[in-house]
């Protein structure tokens, strides 16, 4: 009995681990870490401030432009034809051609 | 990724509300609804800010500038008759048919030159700036007036005094 648990401490003392080097290991960490990080959404958003700071004031800034243009547009557009309507109201040589 | 979708999608929105929220802000409702109903004294009204007083002055000049624009309408109607028969008629006189071509040039300048004291007048009663603005709007027209008349008609809803 004895000579058994000798020859199990034995073997434990002599048995050595060695796992064959990882160099991906300490990235493979970090990006674990990383993921727990974007657990959340505002997270997520913390963590990629910057590239979305920049989409946003892209979008808003094409976004209120091209509000403005199409506003703009449409009143132009618009006070063209009250112009024309006006003037066809004044003009007697407009009305010479109109009137039956 | 989900969380990206969800912020791509959360600044669309946003982008949406702040493009109509630039269009509410540079758009000019009552000069829109002045054009839907083709109310020609309800836009210089919106789109020259005219006061009360002014408004009512613009409308008695309008009015006082009528009768004549129905006889210049009258006598250019007829100096196209005029011509018109003379260029149908079978050996018409040549000078004849030039004299009634003069004569019709001659009314339309007349009425142009009308029209165009009528709108001075009008611009005199706005502020300078609203008043610079509408002459740099209309006097351009009434002088091309006989090119751009034709295309636009269908523009104009209502015609008469």
């Amino acid at each position: 009995m004895n000579t058994s648990r000798d020859k199990l401490s034995e073997t434990l003392r002599d048995w050595r681990v060695k796992p064959p080097s990882d160099p991906g290991f300490r990235a493979a960490v970090w990006r674990r870490i990383g993921r727990q990080g974007e657990a959340t959404w505002p997270a997520y958003l913390r963590a990629h401030t910057a590239a979305w700071s920049v989409a946003a004031v892209l979008t808003f800034g094409v976004a209120g432009f091209a509000g403005r243009a199409i506003a703009q547009a449409r009143v132009q557009a618009d006070r063209e034809a009250m112009v024309v309507s006006y003037l066809v109201e004044l003009d007697p040589r407009a009305q010479a051609v109109l009137k039956p | 990724m989900k969380y990206l979708l969800r912020t791509v999608l959360v600044l669309a929105i946003a982008a949406v509300a702040a493009g109509f929220a630039c269009y509410h802000f540079n758009s000019a409702p009552e000069l829109h609804a002045a054009a839907r109903k083709g109310d020609a004294m309800a836009w210089l009204r919106t789109d020259f800010n005219l006061s009360e007083r002014q408004f009512a002055e613009i409308q008695r000049l309008h009015e006082a500038y009528a009768p004549s624009c129905e006889e210049h309408c009258r006598l250019v109607q007829e100096a196209i008759k005029t011509r018109d028969e003379l260029r149908k008629s079978q050996g018409a006189d040549p000078a004849a048919t030039a004299e009634a071509d003069r004569a019709l040039q001659q009314l339309r300048a007349t009425c142009e030159s009308a029209i165009t004291v009528h709108v001075q007048q009008v611009a005199a009663v706005m502020s300078p700036e609203d008043g610079k603005r509408y002459l740099a709007l209309v006097l351009p027209k009434i002088v091309d007036f006989d090119h751009q008349v034709a295309p636009d008609l269908t523009l104009a809803r209502k015609h008469g005094h």
